[in-house]
C-alpha cells in the first residue's frame, strides 16, 4: 500500500552562513493512513521542526517530501496556503484559539475557509463529535483547558482532513483531561482512514499510538510499532 | 471572515473606544476647519454675491469691496452713453462708527444703495420692509447682531458717525467677515453718515443689456471715463473673496487645521490599527498556517478598519452636525453641506485604509511557524 506521507533524506537548516543550524538530518519515514505515530526525542532534537515541514509551513532545504504521492518539497509559496488547507488539521499546544470568537464560531471560521457547506452546523456537529454540544456558545476564556484543546480538535478537523498534526497537544493540560485528548486523536485515525502524527513528551499516548518514532538530534533515533488498547468508539465522547 | 473582524473589534473595548476618539476628533475638526473656510468663503463676497449689478466702477486700485474711496457720482452720465449700459445706480460701502446705547462704539460698515433700482439691497428679510428705508434717518440691521449693536426692536434710534439712526428692519444671515457688520439704508441717508462731498458715491454699479459682451463694454467704459476701475461682478466677487480668505490668512488656517485634522486622524488610527495588529499576530498566524492566503488575512484587517471607519463617521458626524446646527444664530458661519459630508466620509474611509496598510505589511511577514510557539 502506498504510505499517505512518504519523506526521505529530508534536511531542514535554519538561518545562513555562520549561523546555519541542521534541525533536520536526512529524515526519512512513511506514515500510513489509520495510523496514529507518535514524534517523542529530546527538547530541541527537531521534533516541531518535522511537523512544520510535513504540514508545509516550513520549507525544506533539500530531501523529498511526498503527500498522497504529491511532491511538497520545492512547491512555491503561494501554492503552500491551499495545501495546508485541504490536506492538513494543525493542533498546538497553546490551543490557538480566537478569543474573541465562541466555540461554534472558533470551528465555523475554519470550516469558511474550507469551504465546508453550511459551516455553522458544521460546526456544532464537530463539537458534538468531541463532546462539547453544550459548549457552543461558550467563549474560550470561559473553558477549561481539556476543553479548549478539544475545541481545537474540533476545529482541526473542519473539512475532514486526511492528516492531522498535534504538537505535544496534552502538555498543558492535567492527566485526566490530557487522557482524553489523546482518546480522541487517536479515536480520529480511524474515522476516515486519517493519518494522526502526535508530537508528545506524554507516556499516556503510549496507550494509544500505533507507532513511536523517537528523532534525537535531528535524526530518526528509533522507530517501532507498538500493541496498544483501542477504545472503542462509545469512549471517545 | 467577517465575524473575526467584528468581533476581534469589539473584543478590545478599550482600544475600539480609542480608534473611535481618534476617529471623531479628526473628522470633527476636519468638518468643522472646512466648514469654517466654506462659511468664509460666503461670508466674505456675500455683499457682492447677493447684488444683482452686472459691472462695477470703482475707485482705481482698490482691495476689495470693502476698501473703496470716493470718486465722483457725475461719472455716472458718462457710464450711461457707452453703448450697452442700460441701467446706472449709486453704491457705498464704508466702515462708521455705531454708538451703543451705553455710550460705548462699535464699528460697522453702511451699505448704502439706490432704491428704485434695489441693485446693493438688503435680502433675507425677516420684519420690516425694503421700502421704509424712503424714510428719513432709517437703517436696517441683521438680526444676528442685534446684541453686538445694542438693538432689541424696530423702532429703537441710535446714531451713525453723529447722526441719528432708526431701525426699521431686520434681516436674518447677512454676516459680515470683518468684526464690522452690515447696516443697510439708502444712499441718499448713506450720505449722512459717510464723510464724503454730496456729489461722490463709493461705487457706481451698473446694468447691462441682455446678451450684451460685458468685457467690450469694461472696455468702453475705460476708454471713456478716466481715474476708474471698471469690474465684472465675478472680479470683484474673487478679487474681495482672495484678499478675506486668502490674503488675511484665515482660509489658509482653517484648510491648515482641517489637514491636520487628516493627519491626526490618519496617526491615531493608524496606530491602533497597527497595535490591534500585532496583539493578534497569533490568530493571524494561526489562520496562515491552517491555510488562509495573505490576501484572506488583508480582509479582515481592511474590514477591522472600514467597521472602525463607518462607526466613527456616524459618530463624528453626529458632533460635527450638533456643532454646526448650535453655531446657526452666531455671527460665525460653519457650512456642512452633505456633498460635503458625503466627501468626509471617503476621506475617514481612506485615512482608516491608509492608516491599515502599515498592519498589512506587519501581516504579510507573519510567519506561520510561530503558531507552534508555546
Ligand atoms: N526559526 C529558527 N531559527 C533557528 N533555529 C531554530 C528555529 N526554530 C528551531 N530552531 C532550532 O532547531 C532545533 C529544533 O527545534 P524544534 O524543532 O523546535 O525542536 P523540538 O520541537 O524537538 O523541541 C532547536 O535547536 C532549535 O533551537
Ligand atoms: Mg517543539
Amino acid at each position: 500500500m502506498q504510505p499517505l506521507v512518504s519523506v526521505s533524506h529530508l534536511v531542514k537548516e535554519y538561518g545562513s552562513g555562520a549561523n546555519r543550524f541542521r534541525a533536520l538530518n536526512d529524515v526519512s519515514l512513511d506514515i500510513h493512513a489509520g495510523q496514529v505515530l507518535v514524534l517523542m526525542g529530546p527538547s530541541g532534537s527537531g521534533k516541531t521542526t518535522l511537523i512544520s515541514v510535513l504540514g508545509g509551513i516550513l520549507s525544506a532545504t533539500s530531501g523529498s517530501v511526498r503527500i498522497d504521492g504529491r511532491e511538497i518539497v520545492g512547491m512555491s509559496e503561494s501554492q503552500r496556503p491551499a495545501l495546508r488547507r485541504d490536506l492538513f488539521g494543525f493542533i498546538f499546544q497553546g490551543f490557538n484559539l480566537f478569543p474573541a470568537l465562541t466555540a461554534e464560531e472558533n470551528v465555523a471560521i475554519m470550516c469558511k475557509l474550507k469551504h465546508v457547506p453550511q459551516p455553522a452546523r458544521a460546526a456544532a456537529n464537530l463539537l458534538e463529535s468531541v463532546g462539547l454540544a453544550d459548549k457552543r456558545n461558550a467563549y474560550p476564556a470561559d473553558l477549561s483547558g481539556g476543553q479548549k484543546q478539544r475545541v481545537s480538535i474540533a476545529r482541526a478537523l473542519a473539512g475532514h482532513p486526511r492528516i492531522l498534526l498535534a504538537d505535544e497537544p496534552t502538555a498543558a493540560l492535567d492527566s485526566v483531561s490530557g487522557r482524553k485528548v489523546l482518546e480522541i486523536l487517536s479515536g480520529l485515525a480511524r474515522q476516515n482512514n486519517r493519518a494522526v502524527v502526535i508530537v508528545t513528551h506524554d507516556p499516556r499516548v503510549l496507550d494509544y499510538c500505533d507507532r513511536i518514532v523517537t528523532i534525537e538530534d535531528g535524526r530518526v533515533g528509533s522507530d517501532e510499532l507498538r500493541r496498544h488498547i483501542r477504545p472503542t468508539p462509545g469512549d471517545i465522547a | 471572515m467577517g465575524i473575526l473582524a467584528w468581533k476581534n473589534l469589539f473584543y478590545d473595548r478599550v482600544r475600539l473606544i480609542v480608534t473611535l476618539t481618534g476617529i471623531v476628533f479628526a473628522l470633527v475638526l476636519i468638518a468643522i476647519q472646512f466648514g469654517m473656510f466654506l462659511g468664509f468663503l460666503d461670508t466674505a463676497a456675500n455683499i457682492v454675491e447677493n447684488n444683482s449689478a452686472d459691472l462695477w466702477i470703482s475707485a482705481p486700485g482698490i482691495p476689495h469691496v470693502n476698501g473703496g474711496s470716493p470718486i465722483q457720482e457725475a461719472k455716472r452720465w458718462k457710464a450711461l452713453q457707452v453703448p450697452g449700459v442700460t441701467h446706472t445706480a449709486n453704491f457705498s460701502i464704508f466702515f462708521v462708527n455705531w454708538k451703543l446705547p451705553n455710550g460705548a462704539f462699535e464699528t460697522c460698515q453702511i451699505a448704502g444703495f439706490d432704491l428704485d433700482s434695489g441693485m446693493g439691497g438688503p435680502w433675507n428679510l425677516v420684519a420690516g420692509r425694503v421700502e421704509d428705508l424712503r424714510g428719513e434717518d432709517t437703517v436696517i440691521i441683521d438680526d444676528l447682531y442685534k446684541r453686538k449693536l445694542g438693538v432689541h426692536n424696530i423702532g429703537e434710534t441710535l446714531e451713525i458717525n453723529g447722526k441719528r439712526a432708526r431701525i426699521v428692519g431686520f434681516t436674518h444671515g447677512i454676516r459680515s467677515f470683518t468684526t464690522a457688520p452690515y447696516v443697510f439704508t439708502s444712499f441718499k441717508n448713506a450720505q449722512n453718515y459717510i464723510p464724503m462731498r454730496e456729489e461722490e458715491t463709493i461705487f457706481i454699479l451698473l446694468r447691462t443689456a441682455a446678451g450684451a459682451d460685458r468685457n467690450a463694454i469694461k472696455t468702453g467704459l475705460l476708454a471713456t471715463i478716466p481715474g476708474i476701475e471698471v469690474f465684472t461682478r465675478d472680479e470683484i466677487l474673487s478679487r474681495t473673496r482672495n484678499y478675506w480668505v486668502f490674503g488675511t490668512g484665515a482660509g489658509t488656517t482653517t484648510l491648515m487645521g482641517a489637514m491636520l485634522g487628516l493627519l491626526v486622524g490618519i496617526v491615531v488610527v493608524a496606530q491602533t490599527i497597527y497595535a490591534a495588529t500585532i496583539d493578534h499576530l497569533k490568530e493571524f498566524g494561526t489562520l496562515k498556517a491552517m491555510g488562509a492566503t495573505n490576501g484572506q488575512i488583508y480582509q479582515v484587517i481592511i474590514l477591522q478598519s472600514t467597521l472602525a471607519a463607518v462607526m466613527g463617521y456616524v459618530l463624528g458626524i453626529s458632533v460635527a452636525l450638533a456643532i454646526v446646527h448650535s453655531t446657526a444664530d452666531t455671527d460665525l458661519l460653519i457650512k456642512l453641506p452633505w456633498p460635503v459630508a458625503l466627501g468626509i466620509f471617503g476621506l475617514t474611509l481612506f485615512m482608516c485604509m491608509s492608516a491599515s496598510l502599515l498592519s498589512i505589511r506587519k501581516a504579510t511577514t507573519i510567519d506561520p511557524a510561530m503558531v507552534f510557539r508555546g
